[in-house]
C-alpha cells in the first residue's frame, strides 16, 4: 500500500499563502480529476482556512509518491512558483500518514486544540471526493476510521469541553447571574465587530428585548435591524441603562461613556433585579468600579480572555488521553488493512496447495486402486491434509505476525513470487 | 426490632460520609464520588426515616421536631442533588442536616431529648393538645423555610463573592445563578412568614391562657421566635417594601437562621417535655 499525507498548514505556512492555496469546491474537484488520471491515485483534498492537505494512495503499489511532485502539482495548479512551496511543504508515509490524519481529524493539530469544525471539514472532503469517484479502498478505509478516532476522542476525552471564543465566553458570565431570559432586555452600545459576534451568542438566550444605541443613529438603526431589536437615541443612554438587565458595550470612544457618578445617577430608580455589563471595548466604555458582584457584575473584554485562556490551558491536559487514542486506532487501522490485504493471497495460497494436494492423492490412489481398504485411504488422505496444513502454518502466522508489526508487505510479496501466485 | 437498633450516630455517620464525598467532590470531581455521596445521604435518610417511625411523634420534644427538621432537609438535599447534579448542593445543605442531627443527640444526651425537660413550674393547666400541636406544627414548617432561606442565602454569597473576585465560570465551586439563589430565598420567606405568623399568634393566645404563667413570657423561647418573627417581618419590608435586595437580604436571612437554632435548642415554657 501506498499512502501519502502531503501538505501546508498553518504551523509553517503563512495565511497570505495558505489563501493562495485555497482551493474552491469547483477547484477540488477538477484537482482531482487530474491527480487520478496523471498518477493513477486514490485522492483526497482537505483545504481549509488553517491547512491544504492531498491524501494520496494506491492499493497495490508500496513505492512512495514523491512529496515533491505533489508540491509542483499544486504550484502548477495555483500558477506560483514551486520554489515558494516546496520548502514550507510537510509530508508523512504510511502510519505516519494515517496518525496524521487522525490527528487532524481529532483537532488535535489544529490551531485552536478541540475546535469543533475540523472533524465536518474532513468528512466533508471525504464525501466530495467519493462523489468526484477518487477515492479508492484504501482512503475510504482511512477516512471511516477518521471519523470514528473523531468521534471517540470527543466523547471519551474532555478535549471538546469550554468556549474558546470571547464572545461565547459572555454567556457563561450571563448565565451566573441570571436563570432565565424571557423577561429580560439587552442594551447593546455601540456597533463594533466583536459586539456583533457578542450579540449573536446573547440573541440566542432569547432575551425579551433589545436596545440598541450609538452615536450615529443610522448605525444603531442598522444594528438594530439585523438583531430584531429597538434602536434607541444616543441622548437615552441613561434611561435605557436603566431598563436594561444585560449590557453590552463595544463603543470605539477614546474615553470612557458611563462614569461611576453617571451609572448610579441611571440606575437610582430602578428596584429590579441584577445587570450584567460586558464592557468589551477598548478603551473601556465603563468605569471598573461600577461591578460589585451582587447587584452590579461588570466583566471586560481581560476577564472573557481569561477564560478563553484557561478552557485551552484545561484542553491541554486532555491531550494525551487523545494522542494514545490516535495512536491505538492507528495501529489497528495498519493491521486490519494489512489483514485484509493478506487475506487475498493467504486464500490464493491455500487453493494452490489444495489443488496439489488433490492432484498427487489422486494419482495415487489410482496406483494403488484395489490395494487398500477404506480405513487405508482415509490414513493417507489425512496425512496429505496434515502436511498441508502444517506447510501453510508457517508463512500464515509470519503474515500475521508482520500485520501486528505493522510490515510493509515484504513477506506478502515474497510468497507471491515464490509460490507464483499473480500467475 | 432491628429498626430499635438505630442510634442518631447511625445517620449522622451517614450524612458526614456524604458530606466528606461531596468535599472530595468539589476538589476532585468523580462521578463515583457524587454516586456515594448519594448513596450515603440515601442510607443515612433511610436510618433517619425509621428512626422517627420507631417513636412516637413528639413535636414538643426539641430532640424530636430537630430530627424531623434535619429529615426534612435531607429530603431537600436528596431532591436538590438529583435536580442540580452539576451544582455543588450537598456541600451547602449536608452541613445544615448534619448539624441539626447533631444538635439533636446532643440534646438528647444532656437530658433534653425524647423526654424532654422538666418545667421548673410544671403547668397545672391542660393543655388544649390540637392548639399546641397546630402552634408546634407551623413553627416546625416555618423553620423548614427559614432553612431553605438559609441554605440559598448562603449559596447566594458564596457566588456573589465568586462574581466580584471575577472567578471564572466553569471553575472551582458550581453554583445556581444569582437570580435564581434569590428566587429560592424570596419563596421560603414568603411562605415561612405566614406559618410563623399563625405559629407565634398561637402560642400567644396559649400563654394568655394561663395569666400565672405570665412569667414565662420572659422565656428565651419565646422571645427568639418573636425577634424571629420581627426579623421576617424586616425581611419581607426591606424586600417589598424598599424593593432591597441580594447581599443585605442574604445576610438577613442568615441571622433568622441563627435565632431559629437558638429558638429550637431552648425548652418550651407551655409545654412538658420541650419543645420548639
Amino acid at each position: 500500500m501506498m499512502l501519502v499525507a502531503v501538505g501546508w498548514s498553518f504551523r509553517n505556512t503563512p495565511l497570505a499563502l495558505r489563501e493562495r492555496l485555497a482551493f474552491d469546491e469547483a477547484s477540488v474537484g477538477q484537482a482531482l480529476v487530474e491527480l487520478n488520471a496523471r498518477y493513477g491515485c486514490e485522492a483526497v483534498i482537505l483545504s481549509t482556512c488553517n491547512r491544504v492537505e492531498f491524501y494520496l494512495a494506491r492499493a497495490a503499489d508500496p513505492v512512495s509518491l514523491d512529496a515533491g511532485l505533489i508540491g509542483e502539482f499544486l504550484a502548477e495548479w495555483h500558477r506560483l512558483p514551486a520554489a515558494e512551496l516546496l520548502p514550507l511543504l510537510y509530508q508523512h508515509s504510511r502510519e505516519g500518514a494515517v496518525g496524521h490524519l487522525f490527528r487532524v481529524a481529532s483537532s488535535l493539530d489544529s490551531l485552536i486544540v478541540g475546535e469543533a469544525q475540523i472533524a465536518g471539514q474532513v468528512k466533508r472532503a471525504y464525501e466530495f471526493a467519493q462523489r468526484c469517484g477518487s477515492v479508492g479502498p484504501v482512503l475510504h478505509t482511512l477516512f471511516q476510521y477518521a471519523a470514528r478516532v473523531a468521534g471517540r476522542v470527543r466523547s471519551e476525552t474532555g478535549i471538546c469541553h469550554g468556549r474558546v471564543s470571547v464572545s461565547s465566553a459572555a454567556v457563561d458570565y450571563v448565565r451566573q447571574v441570571f436563570d432565565h431570559f424571557h423577561d429580560k432586555t439587552v442594551l447593546v452600545i455601540g456597533a463594533g465587530k466583536m459586539g456583533e459576534l457578542t450579540l449573536r451568542h446573547l440573541r440566542q438566550l432569547r432575551p425579551r428585548r433589545i436596545l440598541v444605541t450609538n452615536r450615529s443613529p443610522e448605525k444603531a438603526v442598522a444594528v438594530a435591524g439585523g438583531c430584531g431589536g429597538t434602536a434607541v437615541a444616543w441622548e437615552q443612554l441613561d434611561d435605557a441603562i436603566a431598563r436594561a438587565d444585560i449590557i453590552l458595550s463595544t463603543t470605539g470612544a477614546p474615553e470612557p461613556v458611563v462614569s461611576l457618578e453617571r451609572y448610579q445617577k441611571a440606575r437610582a430608580g430602578r428596584g429590579g433585579g441584577p445587570v450584567v455589563i460586558l464592557d468589551i471595548a477598548v478603551p473601556r466604555d465603563f468605569d471598573p468600579r461600577i461591578h460589585d458582584g451582587d447587584r452590579t457584575c461588570l466583566f471586560n473584554i481581560d476577564d472573557l480572555k481569561r477564560t478563553r485562556a484557561q478552557t485551552l490551558k484545561d484542553r491541554l491536559k486532555h491531550l494525551a488521553p487523545a494522542e494514545a487514542i490516535v495512536a491505538e486506532e492507528q495501529r489497528k487501522f495498519l493491521k486490519d488493512w494489512s489483514r485484509r490485504r493478506n487475506a487475498p493471497v493467504i486464500a490464493r495460497l491455500t487453493e494452490e496447495l489444495e489443488a496439489k494436494r488433490r492432484a498427487v492423492l489422486q494419482q495415487l490412489m489410482a496406483k494403488l486402486n484395489g490395494k487398500l481398504t477404506d480405513g487405508d485411504r482415509a490414513l493417507i488422505e489425512g496425512a496429505f491434509r496434515l502436511l498441508q496444513n502444517q506447510f501453510l502454518h508457517g508463512p500464515i502466522a509470519a503474515l500475521a505476525e508482520e500485520a501486528h508489526e505493522g510490515g510493509s508487505h515484504t513477506l506478502l510479496e515474497a510468497l507471491r513470487r515464490l509460490f507464483r501466485l499473480e500467475d | 426490632m432491628a429498626t430499635e437498633r438505630i442510634t442518631v450516630f447511625c445517620f449522622a455517620a451517614s450524612y458526614a460520609c456524604a458530606l466528606v464525598g461531596e468535599l472530595l467532590q468539589l476538589c476532585w470531581p468523580r462521578p463515583v464520588q457524587r454516586l456515594l455521596a448519594t448513596g450515603f445521604a440515601v442510607a443515612g435518610l433511610l436510618a433517619h426515616t425509621l428512626f422517627l417511625l420507631a417513636r412516637p411523634p413528639a413535636l414538643s420534644s426539641q430532640f424530636w421536631s430537630m430530627l424531623f427538621l434535619a429529615w426534612i432537609l435531607a429530603v431537600f438535599y436528596l431532591y436538590g442533588s438529583l435536580h442540580h447534579r452539576r451544582v455543588a448542593w450537598g456541600v451547602f445543605v449536608l452541613p445544615v442536616v448534619l448539624g441539626l442531627t447533631v444538635l439533636a443527640g446532643t440534646l438528647d444526651r444532656t437530658g433534653s431529648g425524647a423526654e424532654g425537660p422538666v418545667s421548673h413550674d410544671p403547668v397545672p393547666i391542660r393543655v388544649e393538645a390540637f392548639w399546641v400541636t397546630a402552634h408546634i406544627g407551623l413553627l416546625l414548617l416555618a423553620a423548614v423555610g427559614v432553612c431553605v432561606g438559609f441554605v440559598a442565602s448562603v449559596m447566594y454569597l458564596v457566588q456573589a463573592g465568586r462574581l466580584k473576585a471575577k472567578a471564572l465560570p466553569r471553575q472551582g465551586v458550581r453554583l445556581l445563578s444569582l437570580e435564581r439563589l434569590e428566587a429560592m430565598n424570596r419563596r421560603a420567606v414568603n411562605l415561612a412568614f405566614p406559618l410563623l405568623t399563625a405559629g407565634v399568634l398561637i402560642g400567644g393566645a396559649l400563654l394568655l391562657q394561663r395569666p400565672e404563667q405570665l412569667r414565662e413570657w420572659g422565656d428565651p423561647k419565646v422571645w427568639g421566635a418573636v425577634v424571629l418573627w420581627a426579623v421576617f417581618a424586616i425581611l419581607l419590608y426591606l424586600r417589598y417594601g424598599v424593593q432591597a435586595r441580594g447581599r443585605r437580604l442574604a445576610l438577613l436571612t442568615i441571622m433568622a437562621f441563627a435565632l431559629l437554632v437558638f429558638t429550637l435548642a431552648s425548652p418550651h415554657p407551655v409545654v412538658q417535655g420541650g419543645g420548639p
